[in-house]
């Protein structure tokens, strides 16, 4: 049933992740996001005022520029731009800064494999270090298909290209609640089992999709608390009080 | 890892949260009013939290979450540094780090009249007092107290000023005085302007002094007290010797 991995990792393992935020001096909020080889840098400038031409100026409106490693962007990141805008658009709350821009630049350090997931995680904790109003946060989890029929997670760039299909899913984190258990649920399931964005390439039926979506969620639980983690291990604690 | 939360509302505050956790639920709450800061939003009975950051409490109702940002979302009652960018006829279009321009109506002055509106160039940095700070419009900014006296309002000449967290701002300007300026105070005399946008001015009698205050304080972010305290005592040994 188990099938081997090129770095000896199980199916459902995810390549060791890490997170570095407020690391750029100028940008308004940065992180760098990694896991295993593949590193992605965010930068979040603004809220700066005024919107773009044809977008709404009664939200907040977000652009995302896209840093390929190195040539100039072509369709494939073009399409990364949008997802990743939807993405975050998703998650932000636009009604607070009104008629406002905040940009996004996502610039690859390095390439291997999961690389949408990864520089959607990077955008996510970018726009919390720059203090961007959120509903919640998201985690990106990449699931990938092998022509047996497989589910593996996180793929690096060389299982990539032997995959049959893939889907990149985006889930809310778990949040704390003071509710009671089972007062946040939406139609019966809890927040953190809803999608944000789901992105499928190549062949994939329909149970193998619902496969890849139980995996990823199992997942994506580890992800949050790595993120919440990282997020509070960097939040300037204000020592000199106590 | 921590475990599952309590139902009792204080069981978040001083704990650190991040965007979408429920932190009170109100329909468990006798005294129903309570006041929220930023970072927070009601949807119907559950307060949510929009950035990360600590939550804190203060009573008898309020709550907030502090975080440190490099951009400033303006407060009315905040006072913060500007810079002229701009002078129309009825205001000066002023940044103050926020996410739009503020206004500084020409008359908001002591004694402000038609006759004697005071000109500022673009570039000018002024000390001044949030009024106004509705969201979709532009902060109106104030250079009078409550009461319409100048009250230290108004420009600052000369001077240096550098731009740091909102975090570090708001440590500058707690009280008791933070350990940074205190020991710094004790040894030499200047002048300071902190505005809560992240922005500071520092002036004294000689530029030497300026820059070693400026660097002190840029330094002391992530320092604890006695840490603050020992830095500076080091800086200020190395200029006596």
């Amino acid at each position: 049933m188990e099938i081997d991995r090129d770095d000896g990792r199980t199916p459902n393992q995810l390549r060791p992740l890490a997170c570095s935020r407020n690391i750029l001096h100028r940008a308004h909020g940065s992180a760098s996001w990694s896991q295993g080889d593949t590193k992605v840098l965010a930068a979040v400038y603004g809220p700066k005022a005024g919107t773009k031409k044809n977008e709404n100026p009664e939200k907040a409106c977000i652009e995302v520029i896209w840093k390929p490693k190195t040539g100039q962007i072509g369709k494939l990141e073009k399409e990364y731009e949008m997802i990743l805008k939807r993405t975050l658009q998703s998650i932000s709350i636009l009604t607070i800064n009104r008629n406002t821009t905040t940009s996004v630049i996502i610039q690859v350090v390095h390439d291997d494999g999961s690389l949408l997931t990864c520089a959607i995680n990077a955008a996510c904790a970018a726009l919390v270090d720059a203090g961007i109003p959120m509903k919640h946060l998201a985690v990106a989890i990449c699931c990938c298909l092998t022509e047996g029929g497989y589910v593996i997670l996180d793929p690096t760039k060389l299982e990539e290209q032997k995959m049959k299909g893939f889907a990149y899913l985006v889930f809310p984190n778990s949040i704390h609640s003071v509710l009671p258990e089972g007062s946040l649920l939406v139609e019966g399931e809890a927040v953190e089992h809803g999608i944000i964005t789901s992105v499928t390439h190549g062949l994939m039926s329909v149970e193998e999709y619902l496969n890849c979506l139980e995996r990823g969620r199992a997942a994506s639980a580890k992800l949050s608390d790595f993120l919440r983690k990282s997020i509070k291990l960097q939040l300037p604690t204000d020592s000199f009080k106590s | 890892m921590e475990d599952k939360p309590s139902t009792s509302p204080m069981s978040f505050v001083d704990q650190i949260v991040v965007p979408g956790d429920v932190v009170i639920d109100l329909s468990t709450m006798t005294n129903q009013t309570i006041k929220l800061g930023g970072g927070l939003r009601q949807e119907s009975d559950a307060i949510s939290v929009m950035k990360a950051g600590k939550l804190r409490f203060s009573k008898p109702n309020k709550y907030w979450v502090e975080s440190s940002q490099k951009r400033y979302l303006p407060c009315v009652e905040d006072t913060v540094l500007g810079i002229v960018v701009d002078s129309k006829a009825e205001n000066f279009l002023v940044d103050i780090k926020g996410p739009a321009l503020a206004f500084l109506p020409v008359l908001a002055f002591e004694g402000g009249t038609r006759r004697n509106i005071p000109k500022f160039e673009g570039g000018t940095l002024l000390y001044v007092r949030v009024v106004k700070a509705n969201p979709g419009m532009n902060p109106e900014l104030s250079c009078t107290d409550a009461s319409g006296k100048a009250a230290e309002f108004g420009a600052l000449k000369d001077g240096y000023m550098f731009e740091c967290s909102t975090g570090l701002s708001r440590m500058l300007l707690s009280s008791p005085t933070c350990p940074v300026l205190e020991a710094l105070g004790n040894k030499l005399s200047f002048e300071i302007a902190v505005g809560l946008n992240g922005r500071v001015w520092v002036n004294a009698t000689s530029p030497s002094t300026v820059i070693i205050v400026a660097n002190a304080i840029m330094n002391s972010e992530t320092l604890s007290g006695v840490q603050q305290k020992i830095m500076v005592e080091k800086l200020l040994q190395k200029i006596q010797t």
